[in-house]
């Protein structure tokens, strides 16, 4: 591909949802700055410059998924499904165990998580199914079935590190692309009900941890010394904010060390921005956000093909659900999960998983069919 | 930008995705405005409750002067050595925190070379419930040490001289009784609210005893605070600000301190022929009733109730079986003997039963139903004023049974026998006056003229502090006004300002002919200043003293056997025509009053007098 070429397909790029991701990426190193720092004269560590690495990375990742043509890309959607699932099952033999999670791949302090990469395979592998199909087959449970499999392998994998967190994200890509594909609502809400029938099942194969972890956001004041304390320190940490915050680099409850230090830079980094910028600053995420979703289901809506519109939709999946689980955590809306905020919290697999993605709406965007 | 319209219209279902995605991110918008802005106040007040917590300084007490500014309590520094627990924890964070503070103890008890005790569960408790506050593991150190510790141990970490107030009495015993001492409040001692208020509660000094206890509200002043920020491990983090603690009130004694050292100096040179000295003395202005000295022996040094010194020493002196702890000038009652004999003589005069006229022959004894009483003497004939002179018990023996018990009772209470004399500081016993009412009630048995008589002597069951004989005296000489006797003069609070300034209160007044009293006084002066008067010895060339002797016999049971002692005493005035200051001095074991007692008086009274014209160059007249 020519460098013109190039040049000039990047010049149709939506600089909207490319500005939101820019501001989000600065926000992100100066609140994980923040999130450890520790006061004057204190050491500081190197998490907001090692972000800064990576949003250089994910900015190389997202160019060049910007301008391969996705058409080009999804031809290979049982390569990257199966190197995908083969990775999951890699790391569960040969993977860094952190913090009781077999999910990493560690390299000299740097790690990489394959259940990342994973969940863009899915949304690859899923739409080029469903792209596939004819819209009767479609309508058939053939689809649906076909659709379930699809994720219930990777899932099944990412369970078993355990992350449930990042398995239960497939949840509603799938969910997503099928209902825009057009599967019958009666076969998917067949579906749902069923899994709930089987919740039953999954409280039973949950880790102690993360009964607690359920337990803790039914019950947030039963245990505040114990399980409850991250839910209750963010919640003091985020209404102690207020309107307006209590300034860059003064909040006490993260810099004193009341919101855990090893949970505050990334699962728990809206804690942090919203105890020093408040309620205007919360909005502000939630404002990026909305740019961010909704501009990508606009590209949905202009995709050039259904293949587009699928993948487009199972993006936004992806990061709508972290995004509301996050937050809702922070807040005690949500049940305490590890799921990272997209482009936000401190963590190198995601923010280049994060990226990819968002370069992939680009592609989707640029590759539209204008009139 | 055109939508592609035909394309769209295939797929509805985007747009239901558009109304999850917006309706999501609407209720987070809604839970952060409802968390941080409806409910941002609690949040915040839970967040400075959990991190916030006030600690208590205590307050330095106030000074004990003497009534001319002589310094009787104060305080001085302590130099105590404290390890930072949540410093050293942060230096070495893997290991047991009393682990960690053995070692630094350790390593400043080889640099200092002092010994070194140290538990664990007071250093697990520190850290736990104190943290930010230093734990004291040397207290009171020598200067030497504190120089060592200066120049070998200053840099190591987590260790520090700290400064804390410590209670002293620079004059030593000097009427240690009257001052009392002080103890470290208990936690649960201080005031609940106090408890309450800070977290961390740093107790006070409390008073235990004489003024100490009896000021003890304005000694106290007014404890400060400090607000501090932890970490959630508890950790100080910064000062958020400080109330500086205020200093107690300063309180002026009516003690006069070189009195006070005269008086204590006097008893202690009682003849006493060997035996053990337990007694008392008390000075006062007549005119005011103001506690000039007050001496009780054995006494003890009230500097040792501090930290540093070790418990066995303190057990030790509660122990002693010559309760060198008790006040017995005005926590102690004693039969007062002859001395009482004025005031028998005063009631009979008064009651018009017996005429100073009255004469007795004394044989050396009397025997009345089918006992013997004796007398320490034989007198032959006597009358009135040389019954007092001489003290006669015979004589007394024989008016008493003439006027009855009664009489006597009811002058008794005139002098204010048998209550509290009202004194400001401390609480003092109110001794007995027996009544034949009374051995009826409370024994079932009859008065017999045997009572009578011995309580004409002031033996029977008569029982008065040293106090209430001293205020007797002081009743004597100013013709009948008794003064309520006070001990506190002035309250200043640390601006200057005056909480409390002692007016002379009326206690009591003799409703007697001026010219019976007058008799008594009379005989009281001829007892001390003619050559056979039993308190001859209290005599002082060139001052007119008057007073009593009083020798009671009382029988103490130790360990099965009966011991007799003698109480000693001597109560009196002088000048005889101005008076100004009153005595009462009682041993509890010694030959006579006459022959120990009053040479103890007399040494007081000559001392002082002298004091009084060299200080103010007149005639002795006693300076305010």
């Amino acid at each position: 591909m020519q460098t013109s070429r190039s040049l000039e397909l990047l010049k149709r790029m939506d600089w909207l949802l490319f500005g939101a991701m820019v501001l989000m990426a600065a926000g992100s190193v100066a609140f994980i700055y923040s999130a450890s720092y520790r006061g004057e004269g204190q050491p500081m560590p190197d998490f907001y410059r090692t972000q800064m690495v990576w949003f250089g990375v994910g900015l190389v990742l997202y160019v060049a998924m910007a301008l391969i043509d996705y058409r080009l890309i999804c031809q290979g959607a049982v390569i990257w499904y199966v190197l995908a699932a083969g990775l999951l099952l890699f790391v569960l033999i040969a993977g860094t165990r952190v913090h009781g999670s077999k999910s990493w791949f560690g390299w000299r302090g740097y790690g990489v998580q394959p259940a990342e990469f994973a969940k863009l395979a899915v949304i690859v592998a899923i739409s080029y199914y469903l792209f596939h199909r004819t819209p009767e087959q479609r309508r058939g449970w053939a689809t649906v079935l076909g659709g379930l499999t699809l994720v219930v392998v990777p899932a099944l994998l990412i369970l078993v590190q355990p992350d449930l967190g990042s398995a239960m994200v497939l949840i509603p890509i799938c969910f997503g692309l099928m209902f825009v594909a057009g599967v019958k609502v009666k076969h998917l809400v067949l579906v749902v009900a069923l899994g709930a029938c089987l919740l039953p099942v999954v409280w039973l194969k949950l880790k102690p941890y993360q009964k607690d972890r359920l337990t803790v956001f039914l019950h947030p004041n039963r245990d505040p010394l114990g399980a409850g304390w991250n839910l209750n320190q963010s919640l003091i940490a985020v209404g102690s904010g207020g309107f307006s915050g209590k300034g860059y680099l003064q909040g006490t409850q993260n810099l004193l060390g009341y919101l855990p230090r090893t949970v505050a830079p990334n699962d728990f980094l809206f804690s942090v921005i919203g105890e020093e910028k408040g309620f205007v600053g919360s909005a502000c995420v939630v404002g990026l956000y909305a740019v961010i979703l909704f501009s990508g289901l606009r590209i949905a809506a202009n995709a050039r093909d259904r293949l587009g519109t699928l993948l487009a939709t199972g993006v936004v999946a992806m990061l709508f659900f972290h995004v509301f689980i996050n937050i809702g955590m922070t807040i005690g809306l949500m049940p305490i999960t590890g799921l990272p905020l997209p482009l936000l919290s401190y963590g190198g697999s995601f923010v280049l998983a994060t990226m990819t993605a968002l370069g992939l709406l680009q592609n989707i965007w640029i590759h539209r069919r204008v009139y | 930008m055109i939508i592609t319209a035909p394309y769209r219209d295939r797929n509805p279902r985007l747009a239901i995705i558009v109304g999850i995605v917006s309706s999501g991110l609407l209720l987070l918008l809604l839970a952060l405005w409802h968390v941080q802005v409806m409910r941002g106040g609690h949040y915040d007040i839970r967040g400075d409750a959990q991190s916030l917590r006030r600690i208590r300084i205590p307050s330095a007490r106030g000074e004990i002067v003497d009534r001319n500014g002589v310094v009787l309590a104060n305080n001085r520094p302590s130099y105590d050595i404290a390890i930072y627990l949540d410093q050293l924890k942060r230096e070495s964070k893997r290991q047991r925190i009393y682990s960690v503070a053995q070692a630094s103890v350790g390593a400043l008890s080889v640099k200092l070379g002092l010994p070194y005790t140290l538990s664990e569960a007071s250093v697990t408790n520190h850290y736990y419930k104190r943290r930010p506050i230093p734990m004291p593991v040397w207290r009171d150190l020598k200067p030497e040490t504190v120089a060592a510790f200066a120049e070998r141990a200053s840099t190591q970490p987590g260790a520090d001289l700290i400064v804390m107030p410590v209670r002293q009495y620079p004059q030593g015993a000097l009427a240690a009784h009257l001052l009392g001492f002080v103890a470290k409040a208990q936690q649960t001692g201080g005031d609940d609210e106090d408890v309450e208020r800070f977290y961390y509660y740093q107790p006070d000094s409390v008073g235990k005893q004489g003024v100490e206890l009896a000021c003890d509200e304005y000694l106290r002043g007014a404890p400060g605070g400090k607000t501090i920020r932890v970490s959630p491990s508890g950790n100080l983090v910064e000062d958020l600000g400080e109330k500086k603690a205020e200093r107690g009130c300063r309180v002026t004694l009516t003690i006069d301190a070189s009195y006070q050292r005269i008086a204590e100096e006097a008893l202690a040179r009682a003849p006493l022929e060997g035996k053990e000295l337990r007694g008392a003395v008390v000075v006062l202005d007549v005119r005011t009733g103001e506690v000039l000295a007050s001496v009780s022996a054995p006494a003890f040094d009230p500097n040792i109730f501090n930290p540093g010194t070790p418990p066995p020493v303190i057990t030790g002196i509660f122990n002693n079986p010559a309760s060198p702890m008790l006040n017995r000038s005005i926590g102690a009652k004693y039969a007062p003997g002859s001395t009482f004999k004025t005031i028998t003589l005063l009631a009979g005069l008064e009651a018009g039963m017996i005429a100073p006229s009255d004469t007795w022959e004394c044989k050396g004894s009397l025997q009345i139903g089918n006992r013997v009483f004796k007398c320490h003497g034989t007198h032959g004939v006597v009358d009135a004023m040389k019954a007092i002179r001489e003290s006669c018990d015979v004589w007394f023996y024989q008016e008493g049974m003439k006027m009855g018990a009664d009489v006597i009772a009811r002058m008794a209470g005139q002098f204010g026998f048998g209550q509290s004399t009202g004194i400001d500081v401390g609480r003092d016993v109110t001794g007995f006056v027996p009544s034949p009412a009374w051995k009826r009630m409370e024994r079932g048995e009859r008065w017999w003229p045997a009572d009578t008589a011995q309580l004409s002597i002031g033996q029977s069951d008569l029982l008065v502090t040293p106090l209430q004989l001293a205020c007797a005296a002081a009743q004597f000489a100013t013709g009948g006004v008794r003064m309520r006797p006070c001990v506190v003069k002035k309250i200043h609070t640390i601006s200057g300002e005056i909480v409390h300034d002692a007016v002379p209160e009326v206690a009591g007044r003799l409703n007697v002919r001026a010219q019976n009293l007058e008799f008594v006084r009379r005989a009281m002066l001829g007892a001390v200043n003619e050559s056979d008067g039993t308190a001859h010895r209290a005599a002082v060339p060139g001052l007119s003293v008057a007073g009593k002797t009083g020798t009671a016999e009382y029988d103490v049971r130790i360990e099965g056997q009966t011991r007799r002692f003698n109480r000693a005493w001597f109560m009196g005035f002088a000048p005889y025509d101005k008076p100004q200051i009153a005595v009462a001095v009682m041993l509890e074991d010694a030959r006579s009053g006459g022959g120990v007692a009053a040479p103890v008086a007399g040494e007081i009274f000559a001392r002082m007098f002298q004091k009084k014209r060299s200080a103010t160059g007149d005639s002795g007249v006693y300076a305010d």
